[in-house]
């Protein structure tokens, strides 16, 4: 009767699983994305810097300097290095989780192979 | 002096199976990192495997659970236990070397437990099995594992494309690329906390039973941690580049930022769930984190033929490789109950069947040159997508 009672999927389990899947996945992502932006604003855009390097050499025409203001430089800067200490740490608290995991629960509901207590042989297996 | 023969034989099995599982899963780590040319297909499976190698020693809860939490100290006393433990072992291998060939990721997990379930039913019979409980912990998990982890992905998917538009595409590619190397790492961490000490926990187990370590002072000896983390990481720098080209080409086709949201969502929901106490198959979660992301980039395509091919393995996996399990406990029974001469074809045969399958692979190889990306150009890449089939190889 307890075997039947047992839910087949432990959806307490699954809903946090999926919850933390997606705030640790989607948002390394994306924070992963702005500390590319942040470096993008805080050096200006590649192209432009190029044609000005190539214009410094006189072998090009410089064309317009859009070099970023030192106020978008410092922010551009701030954002990528806030977001990278983000990455590094969701990354920091997944090593640390690996380090952590629980004991073994009680394996009643667990269990995949219950040979019986008669016999000469006993095992029990489940997921890994 | 029987024992002892099959306690070797146990040990040489689940130190073989930890080399299959390794070369086996190292696609789940580094698959996505090699179609995008973030890495060398061969420094990424060597980064892997030292990776593997370090996550093996990291933790030996696993490891203890297989011995003591899942089986009880008194259970397998005698040599039966070992016989269906070296069964279940050769049960797995084959079904992890079959499933190579063709060229297809499935769990090892998943292998290791139907080798299980066909061992102890032959042994025992159908009261060995409950349903229910693999039902719980091993079919709905893996379903599971698809949608949480292929969800996330596809979200991640989506919102990195979304920041592309500022980045710009060059610029994008080339930052995640980076970001693939370190999300691809963290997965293979934690498969070597995990899928390594399953073998360790085999091998305590067949300790415990054969009485050579305490089950009331029970400790993973050094010499095992080391063998398993060894014939882990040895596994995995022998790349299954059969399988990395399945999941890295013929699901979808990867690019960085697609390949970063894949990793980072495997690695998010395999720690989530292994941190939770109800562990998913590696497999499966990168599998569907590969599909995630896939579909997450506006106009990407998924090959669902190749992703049906792998659905059905993964359906027969336990069945298919209960049948092995079965029939390698049968076999061995002909020669007497836990005879040592049984275990001993057992073995025979199963490395025969092995040096047979790694014969025939050899007539449509892939090699790491045929997956190395990091130079390839724009115009091949463009070559490279159009021929590319979901028609397995």
């Amino acid at each position: 009767m307890f075997v039947l009672a047992t839910p087949i999927v432990d959806w307490n389990a699954m809903w946090k699983i999926f919850l933390v899947a997606l705030a640790a996945g989607a948002g390394v992502v994306v924070f992963f994305g702005f500390m590319l932006l942040g470096l993008k604003i805080s050096q200006g855009p590649a192209t432009n810097r190029a044609a000005h390097d190539a214009g410094a050499d006189g072998t090009q025409s410089a064309g317009p300097d859009r070099t970023p203001s030192a106020g978008a430089r410092l922010g551009g800067f701030t954002l990528s290095l806030v977001c990278g200490l983000i990455v590094v740490g969701v990354i920091a608290v997944g090593v640390y989780a690996m380090t952590q995991k629980p004991k073994s629960k009680p394996a009643k509901p667990k269990s995949a192979l219950v040979i019986p207590a008669g016999s000469s042989v006993r095992l029990i297996a489940s997921s890994g | 002096m029987g024992s002892n023969l099959i306690l070797v034989l146990v040990v040489g099995a689940a130190v073989c199976f930890d080399f299959t599982n390794g070369f086996h899963d190292t696609a789940n780590a580094m698959a996505t990192s090699i179609a995008t040319g973030a890495l060398k297909p061969l420094v990424a499976v060597l980064i892997s495997a030292v990776l593997n190698f370090v996550g093996a020693f990291i933790s030996i809860s696993v490891a203890t659970t297989i011995a003591k939490g899942i089986v009880p100290s008194s259970a397998t006393a005698g040599v039966d236990g070992l016989t269906i433990v070296e069964a279940a072992l050769i049960g797995a291998i084959t079904w992890n070397l079959i499933t190579w060939y063709f060229t297809i990721p499935s769990s090892s997990s998943h292998a290791l437990i139907g080798g299980l379930i066909g061992a102890a039913f032959a042994a025992v019979g159908s009261s060995a099995i409950s349903v229910h409980g693999i039902i719980q912990k091993v079919v709905a998990p893996g379903i599971l594992a698809v949608f949480v982890c292929g969800i996330a992905a596809f979200v991640a998917t989506s919102a990195a494309y979304l920041l592309i538009r500022r980045l710009g595409q060059e610029e994008a590619r080339r930052g995640y690329r980076y970001g693939q190397i370190g999300s691809a790492s963290l997965v293979s961490l934690a498969h070597g906390t995990n899928d390594a000490q399953k073998s360790m926990g085999i091998i305590a187990l067949a300790l415990i039973s054969t009485g050579h370590i305490s089950a009331a002072h029970f400790y993973v000896p050094t010499w095992v941690k080391l063998i398993c983390a060894t014939a882990m990481a040895l596994g995995t720098a022998s790349g299954g580049w059969r399988i990395i080209n399945t999941m890295g080409n013929r699901i979808t086709t990867v690019e960085s930022p697609q390949g970063f949201s894949a990793e980072s969502s495997s690695a998010a929901t395999i720690l989530a769930s292994s941190y939770c106490g109800y562990p998913l198959s590696t497999t499966q979660t990168v599998s569907g984190g590969v599909m995630g992301a896939g579909l997450g980039k506006r106009g990407g395509v998924v090959h669902w033929p190749v992703v049906g091919q792998m659905v059905v393995a993964w359906a027969i996996t336990i069945p298919l490789a209960g049948a092995l399990g079965y029939t390698a406990w049968h076999i061995a029974d002909l020669f007497g109950t836990n005879s040592e001469v049984g275990a001993v074809v057992i073995a025979a045969l199963a490395a025969a069947g092995a040096f047979g399958l790694w014969t025939l692979s050899k007539r449509n190889r892939v090699t790491p040159e045929d997956l190395d990306r990091t130079n390839v150009t724009p115009e091949l890449e463009a070559e490279r997508a159009e021929a590319a089939s979901p028609v397995p190889a």
